[in-house]
């Protein structure tokens, strides 16, 4: 299963990684801006994407746009700080598989991302 | 600003601090307002805010605290650069997790990282400082909400 974690911060990239450690991933690749995650996922097309939203640049809901574009069926958990859930609902109408807010909780982290395996 | 507004800040410290280590109590000493010379510490996250309100959101701390975060967090091994994107993460974290009360208007900046005493940001002239000081394991940092 091939991962691809989006946060312009290395230390919730790293912190995501960690914490989803688990054999069922076998690749993992991480990018710090939604252009570069949009160049990833076009390329490797990865089961699963955590996207951040506030990020230099592209943000994250356009590159979730331009992710759900290339593949209409991609798996994508938002990792946001943005807690309002106006926020949350436009991420799910235009294509998030689901929504979590920061500060990471890794056991709700991992719940959701087995969900997303799962489903 | 009112003191409503300001709970929703310390709401935010608490939730984020205690996300870290449930065991490690975060104390949050009652906020202050300080217009003139802003207590800046070692390491300071900056957000800019738009929309419905104007200003700033700062997270400031020393590098001990945020060292301590790093190593909670199982970074290895931690180095300036670390320390830079864990203050603008933090202070990202508490300023997006505010638009649960202020709505999805409360528009929040990328973070900006600044060192030393000295922060190269133009704060607005016309915003009160409050000041919310945090201690967590023994170290102080402080929350800065300066908005319109």
């Amino acid at each position: 299963m091939k991962l691809l974690i989006v946060d312009d911060s290395s230390v919730v990239r790293r912190a995501i990684e960690r914490d989803l450690e688990s054999g069922e991933i076998t690749e993992v690749d991480q990018a710090a801006t939604g252009e570069d995650a949009v160049r990833l996922y076009g390329a490797k097309l990865h089961d699963v994407v955590t996207l951040d939203i506030t990020m230099p640049g592209m943000d994250g809901l356009t590159c979730l746009d331009k992710i759900i574009e290339i593949n209409p069926e991609a798996r994508v958990l938002i990792i946001s700080a943005l807690r309002d859930k106006a926020t949350a609902i436009d991420a799910i109408k235009r294509g998030a598989s689901g929504f979590l807010c920061k500060p990471i909780n890794p056991p709700e982290l991992r719940e959701a991302f087995q969900l997303l395996i799962e489903d | 600003m009112n003191d409503r507004d300001i709970q929703v800040f310390i709401a935010c410290v608490q939730r984020y601090f205690e996300s870290l280590k449930r065991d490690v109590t975060v104390v949050i000493e009652p906020p202050f307002i300080k217009d003139e010379e802003k207590p800046f510490l070692e390491y300071t996250g900056i957000i800019g805010i738009s929309g419905k309100a104007h200003g700033a959101v700062c997270f400031t701390a020393n590098g001990v605290m945020l060292e301590s975060i790093l190593s909670f967090l199982k970074e290895a091994p931690i180095d300036r650069n670390l320390i830079c994107d864990l203050v603008g993460e933090i202070a990202n974290t508490l300023s997006g997790n505010a638009r649960e009360e202020f709505g999805r208007d409360f528009l929040i900046s990328v973070p900006i990282v600044s060192t030393g005493k000295n922060v190269g940001f133009k704060f607005p002239p016309d915003c009160r400082n409050y000041v919310i000081p945090i201690i967590w394991q023994g170290e102080k940092a402080y929350l800065l909400v300066c908005l319109s």
